[in-house]
């Protein structure tokens, strides 16, 4: 959609500043292998400064859309045979993973995989190398732990050892640490208590309103995720199958029933049957 | 197109759970298996005795390797050093009068106690160090070998291997022999093909994938672990015995040594890890190509003109060996296995592209 | 056995020990900046010295000339073997890797046979042949100045992982995809590390050969630098130099004993036979990391 700004003086700014968007996912395909399909015929635009979940349940193909976007598909034997990745305009299909960082995309991986013998301290300074300098790497350290305090207490014990929801709130401070324009979020409710996940998710919402960060969160918990989204995306089996606002999405009948638990009082025969006859018309 | 799996429908579980389901395989296994029954008449008798028979052989080691470093997910660096009790301990027997056969399984179960024992300890540690404490039985087993003379037998350290009667009847000639090795070969063979759809195999897998996982549905890890290095052991000390019987005809130190271990290593990873045909391809591989390559090399020397040092000569199959190694890791980690499953699942789809997975 | 002969064995043993520990500072370096065992170390100790002569006698310079030139062409076979052996593996189950540096090790070892030969020969680096007292225990000067070498090129090792270029490298032996989606070059980490081991293989190729000659059997020091790895702990520096230390005066005074029991060879039975133990006892060794594994 395009934002006009309507407080521009300038009647052509007014008419001409169309928000490109963030990222854009254009109808993309990944093969695993040489001969296993994942995804096909993916498209998703992110805009600027935004927020957009990306539902769907398990082996639906949400962390290879991510890894596609990241460049980390090649670790897996992956590739993106189809389609184009566009990064504010820009074509990065082809870029591997080290510059798309550069480029300001950062990826925090499922199930956190924080650098397990180095302290919380090293792993920030670890994550700093790709961009700043030895005094931005400072300034940048102080700002993660004014988002996580308790990484702060923690900054000395060794990754391995910290808790499922500091390994959390590290890997995300460590993802900061690269100065990205795009933090995409692969499942960060994963394995944590549901307290910690709304705190984890109040804390991801401020981000993108004080460091004007764009977000693409991935969540297989559509409850919390809608709640501090703007839009969102479903994917399954590998196909796009909806796209609307967090609004719509949380009123939307059959997100409600696959995948809020709103099926209540009916018969389980009756609702496998009707789902396995629904087609998606979006 | 050949691989149709269409029309492959099945009415009783015994059917669902055949070796070969799709009917190209049973053909092309049914007459792979003939070719090997006729092979004395259909080959020359160099072709039986130096390719044919080694490979046989090879390959049933191979296979026990396997079993132990592909499908239970445990190092093994020291499996000559198996082989090697295997067949010290069966030559023994049988000069110490026991008959044949039996003093084969003695062999077998001689390796297998000592795999047991030693791994009783080496097993409390995973990964590299249990890689290196094997590594540490064949150092071991090759200074014992060296230094006791009552075991490699005498100053000269060679062992010379007593005719062998099976069943009383005394064969000789490389036609039987052949058939013995062609025999444990097959047995082998259907005991890998069929761990694949037991429970032991199943359990196997799930402990080399994530062995506390595994512990706690209750398949008890450690136990696991120590059947698949009996059960190995087992299969290298009885295979290490026939090659001595069938094919060196005498045991020496050096062909049980470190640079043993390497080389069936090497096949195993040439083979591909944990593939049953694998094992066949990469044992062929291993004992075909040096040859094949110094041949080549001194051929070339030949018609460039150029002499090469008869030292430069003899360490060319090492060093082919060795970049071997290297060029397979990065060609086709999984082996020729894979590449044999790859062209399968191809032909499986073809003329469609992708399978869905 | 008089306390003079055990003081002579210990303290060069020591020294010894100290020269293993060069060994294993590669295997360690190579360990704590990208997860890889690397087997091939002997080789490449051997394959140094061998092209530090080769130098020297190609290009009829002197021994301190083809040193530099040697050091500078082991960093760039390092980044070599990073570009051509190992990039393609990265993310393969261990066993692979493993396999691979054997491979590594069996190829530089027979090329080195095929171009060079089998004798041995000298490397004279102007270490004088002089014995050395202290009170009434004789050392030797090439084994004093090799665990001098070993000591300094250590407290740089030590520094160098507290730098930020340090933390990158313990940082990619951790986890590799992490390292790569925080922008960190693997690749490069990995080179650097096996191209700074390759250095540090042929200066301990020098230090060895000085005393007993370029040939094949310095490839053997894999055992030896191997254990001492093993034992002081696989990514532990500080570990390493204590373990050579240790594995150096149990070597010595062991087979000094059982030498005259067992008619020879013991030494390298002693350093299997702590192989194992350390193996059995502890094997992530003396200061070692334990690998974490949350469930």
């Amino acid at each position: 959609m395009e934002n006009v700004n309507l407080n521009s003086k300038n009647i052509n700014e007014k008419l001409i500043s169309i928000k490109k968007p963030m990222l854009e996912l254009n109808n993309i395909e990944v093969i695993y292998d040489f001969v296993s399909l994942a995804i096909k015929g993916v498209s998703l635009s992110v805009p600027e400064g935004s927020m957009v979940a990306l539902l769907g349940g398990n082996g639906a193909g949400k962390s290879t859309t991510l890894k596609s976007i990241s460049g980390l598909l090649k670790a897996e034997r992956g590739e993106v045979t189809r389609g184009d990745i566009l990064f504010m305009g820009q074509s990065i299909k082809q870029m591997p993973a080290q510059e798309r960082v550069k480029l300001g995309i950062a990826h925090v991986l499922e199930g956190r995989r924080v650098f397990e013998h180095l302290t919380p301290e090293e792993n920030l300074i670890a994550a700093s190398v790709v961009k700043g300098s030895l005094a931005q790497m400072k300034v940048n350290i102080e700002r993660v732990y004014s988002y996580f305090p308790r990484l702060y207490e923690r900054r000395t014990a060794e990754s391995g050892y910290l808790s499922g929801g500091e390994q959390q709130m590290l890997a995300i401070g460590r993802a900061l640490m690269t100065q990205p324009k795009l933090l995409m979020l692969d499942e960060p409710s994963l394995g944590l208590a549901p307290f910690l996940v709304v705190e984890i998710f109040n804390i991801i919402s401020r981000i993108n309103k004080e460091e004007k960060l764009t977000v693409l969160l991935v969540e297989q918990n559509a409850l919390a995720a809608l709640d501090i989204v703007s839009e969102g995306y479903l994917i399954e089996n590998g196909k796009m199958v909806m796209h609307d606002s967090s609004i719509a999405m949380k009123n939307n009948p059959d997100i409600k029933e696959f995948y809020l638990g709103g099926s209540a009082g009916r018969d389980f025969y009756k609702i496998k049957h009707y789902s396995r006859r629904k087609r998606w018309l979006t | 197109m050949f691989f149709r799996q269409a029309g492959v429908y099945h009415t009783k579980y015994a059917e669902d759970r055949t070796f070969f389901p799709i009917p190209v395989d049973r053909w092309m296994v049914s007459a792979l298996l003939l070719l090997s029954l006729i092979a004395p008449f259909v080959f020359s008798s160099l072709a039986l005795s130096t390719y044919l028979l080694p490979w046989l052989v090879w390959t049933s080691a191979v296979l026990g390797l396997n079993l132990v470093i592909g499908w239970a997910g445990q190092f093994h660096f020291g499996y000559a050093a198996v082989m090697g009790i295997g067949a010290y301990t069966s030559i023994h027997a049988n000069r110490f009068g026991i008959p044949w056969e039996l003093s084969l399984l003695l062999g077998g179960c001689m390796a297998s106690f000592i795999g047991v024992g030693f791994a009783f300890a080496a097993l409390r540690v995973k990964g590299l160090y249990l890689a290196l404490s094997t590594l540490a039985l064949q150092f071991g087993m090759d200074w014992v070998i060296s230094h006791v003379p009552a075991i490699s037998g005498g100053t000269q350290a060679t062992l010379q291997a007593p005719p062998v009667y099976l069943f009383g009847q005394l064969l000789d000639g490389e036609i039987s022999f052949y058939y013995i090795a062609l025999a444990w070969c097959l047995i082998v063979t259907i005991f890998m093909l069929n761990l694949k759809r037991s429970s032991l195999g199943r359990a196997l897998i799930s402990v080399r994938e994530k062995d506390f996982a595994a512990a706690v549905i209750g398949v008890h890890s450690f136990y696991y672990k120590l059947i698949a290095f009996a059960t190995s052991s087992f299969i290298g000390g009885v295979s290490g015995a026939i090659l001595i019987f069938t094919f060196y005809r005498a045991a020496t130190p050096e062909q049980f040594s470190i640079n043993i271990s390497i080389e069936l290593l090497a096949m195993v990873i040439v083979g591909g890890l944990g593939s049953i045909i694998g094992s066949f391809f990469g044992a062929a591989f291993i004992l075909l190509m040096p040859g094949q390559m110094n041949n080549f090399f001194a051929w070339l020397a030949v018609t460039l003109n150029a002499p090469l040092g008869i030292e430069t000569l003899s360490h060319i199959p090492n060093a082919v060996y060795g970049s071997m190694i290297i060029i397979f890791l990065l060609i086709e980690p999984m082996g020729l296995g894979k590449l044999y499953n790859n062209l399968r699942d191809y032909l499986l789809v073809w003329p469609f592209g992708y399978q869905q997975k | 056995m008089d306390i003079i002969m055990l003081g002579e064995l210990a303290i060069n043993g020591a020294l010894i020990g100290l020269m293993y520990s060069l060994v294993a500072l590669g295997i360690v370096l190579i360990y704590k900046s990208s997860s890889v065992p690397n087997l091939a170390q002997g080789a490449m100790v051997m394959l140094g010295s061998y092209v530090v002569l080769g130098y020297a006698n190609i290009f009829n310079i002197g021994i301190w000339y083809a040193i530099p030139l040697a050091l500078i062409t082991m960093f760039l076979l390092g980044i070599g073997i990073e570009r051509v052996a190992l990039r393609r593996l990265a993310g393969r189950p261990i066993i692979m890797i493993l396999m691979m540096t054997l491979g590594l090790d069996i190829f530089f070892r027979s090329i080195s046979m095929s171009i060079w030969g089998g004798t041995s020969r000298p490397m004279k680096i102007g270490i004088s042949d002089d014995p050395l007292f202290l009170g009434p225990i004789l050392l030797n000067w090439a084994y004093v100045i090799g665990a001098g070498v070993a000591l300094i090129l250590f407290g740089i090792f030590v520094f160098f992982f507290r730098t930020r270029r340090g933390i990158v490298l313990r940082a990619i032996s951790d986890d590799y995809t992490a390292s790569w989606s925080v922008g960190i070059s693997v690749e490069r980490g990995v080179a650097l590390s096996w191209a700074i081991s390759a250095v540090v293989a042929t200066i301990a190729g020098v230090l060895w050969s000085s005393v007993q000659g370029v040939d094949q059997s310095l490839s053997s020091l894999l055992l030896k630098g191997v254990t001492v790895a093993v034992l002081g702990g696989l990514d532990s520096i500080g570990g390493a130099v204590l373990a050579g230390i240790l594995l150096g005066i149990f070597e010595g005074v062991a087979s000094g004993y059982l030498d005259a029991i067992v008619g020879g060879g013991s030494r390298d039975l002693v350093v299997a036979a702590t192989l194992i133990i350390t193996i059995l006892i502890r094997p992530h060794g003396l200061f070692g990391r334990h690998d974490i594994e949350r469930i």
